[in-house]
């Protein structure tokens, strides 16, 4: 189950970042402890904790769909700590000061790179405020042939890559097919508009002063409010963002062959949603 | 041609060159120089053996400065020359139509300088920001345009990830010119 999966990602992340001080900190505890005690052990071996506290971190930056490079590269200061030979007392005062820093570090990384684990997990299923919006137009969908469920991935995923010729193109095909089929009107429409603004984008032109639009009574099924017609280069963006969105819905919903190339493609919707 | 007149003409030839690339030095390579010029001068007051090498070590201090003003220019040069192949193939857009998959598309956008790093380094990162979104704009060298916060910029470049092989994608700009 999705949700179930999630949720245990989530704790297993959760736990995983109460290791990092933990190791780092156990680790210096524990140098402490055989150098107070005298303990017939190199005091240096402890540096593992701090070792096995910076890989830990460095899993968990690497899990993010924002990468922290600082984060990513501390398993190369613990090798070097553990070959550069020093005495008792300043390895174990590096290990403190590696194991703050490790701290430090991972409340750095929760606090600007973190996503919860239901977003990053965006690569093997579908993203929640992406499923929610197409569990919301099931009428829509359901008359959408696989066809065209086809030619909407095909736009899609032109147009996420920035093949806006190619995307419009295979936009124009498709408008001029679903102008004979029984296609819901605003599929026709979403696919004129993505259409039109393609080609524009492919010119490097500005937005036109009148330009293609969804009729006012398809609003209540688009993801987001249409912009202001007062506004109308907030117009003329969010009616090619909903455009997006509904023909990955349709996608999605009706042509299973190419899920697995739409999953590549959540990230750009979801940029479009936000 | 004598010899004298070949190398005048190179040596107008090259100062048309840099004053057309507008080479700069960075604040961190000319401290460098300041700091060995200063240390090397002190050393040479104490040491007979350093005075003895002055004839290597003041050409070796040279370099600290002709090095990265070389080094400038040919990465000037070299995007000077691209920026012409960029403006023909890049496509305008909104910062918000670009995501991970358009990496290595020529892009072009317009926007505001929101924040600026690293310019001291002469290597400087840029937050544009247009009415969509925000994206970072990394320049390896110094841009023409003086480009500061605020700015309205125009920049030409390709899309890449952030590090190289991963991260979000940022842009590689050839060209970032004030509106």
């Amino acid at each position: 189950m999705p949700a179930d999966t999630t949720e245990k990602n989530e704790t297993m992340n959760r736990m995983l970042e109460y290791t990092v001080p933990l190791l780092g900190f156990g680790g210096a505890f524990l140098g402490l402890f055989i150098w107070m005690n005298a303990l017939p052990v190199d005091v240096r071996i402890t540096i593992l904790g701090g070792l096995l506290s910076s890989c830990a971190l460095a899993y968990l930056a690497w899990i993010q769909p924002r990468k922290d490079i600082v984060a990513l590269t501390t398993p190369l200061y613990s090798i070097i700590f553990l070959g550069f030979p020093l005495d008792d007392v300043a390895t174990i005062v590096l290990e403190f000061l590696y194991a703050v820093s490790l701290t430090i570090l991972v409340v750095r990384l929760k606090r600007r790179f973190g996503v919860s684990a239901s977003v990053s997990n965006t690569k093997n299923e579908l993203a929640e405020p992406i499923r929610n919006y197409i569990e919301k137009i099931p009428d829509v969908l359901r008359n959408v042939s696989e066809e065209s469920g086809h030619a909407a991935a095909t736009v899609v995923i032109r147009f996420s890559c920035g093949d806006f010729h190619d995307a419009a193109w295979a936009a124009d095909a498709e408008v001029a097919k679903l102008n004979d089929a029984r296609a819901p009107r605003v599929v026709r429409e979403a696919f004129a508009i993505v259409g039109e603004q393609a080609e524009c984008l492919d010119k490097s032109f500005p937005a036109p002063p009148r330009f293609a639009t969804f009729s006012s009574d398809a609003h209540h099924v688009l993801a987001k409010e249409p912009g202001s017609p007062g506004d109308t280069n907030d117009l003329y963006n969010s009616t090619l963002e909903n455009a997006l969105v509904l023909l990955f819905a349709c996608a999605w919903a009706v042509s299973e062959q190419n899920r697995t190339d739409l999953l590549g493609q959540q990230e750009f919707v979801l940029q479009l949603l936000s | 041609m004598t010899i004298m007149d070949t190398l005048r003409t190179g040596y107008a030839t090259c100062r048309e060159h840099l004053r057309n690339t507008n080479v700069r030095v960075s604040v961190i390579a000319l401290a460098v120089f300041v700091f060995f010029t200063i240390l090397l001068f002190i050393a040479s007051l104490f040491s007979i053996e350093i005075r003895s090498q002055l004839l290597l070590l003041i050409p070796v201090l040279f370099m600290l400065l002709v090095i990265p003003v070389a080094l400038n220019y040919m990465s000037r040069r070299q995007y000077a020359d691209l920026a012409p192949v960029y403006k023909d193939e890049a496509k305008t857009v909104r910062v918000k139509l670009i995501s991970a998959n358009m990496m290595g598309k020529p892009v072009r956008i317009e926007g505001v300088v929101e924040r600026v790093y690293f310019q001291f380094l002469n290597r400087p990162q840029y937050l544009v920001a247009d009415r969509s979104g925000a994206i970072s704009v990394k320049m390896f060298t110094n841009p023409k345009d003086n480009v500061n916060l605020n700015d309205v910029v125009e920049v030409f470049g390709q899309v890449i990830p952030r590090y190289i092989v991963t991260g979000d994608p940022v842009i590689n700009c050839v060209s970032i010119r004030k509106m």
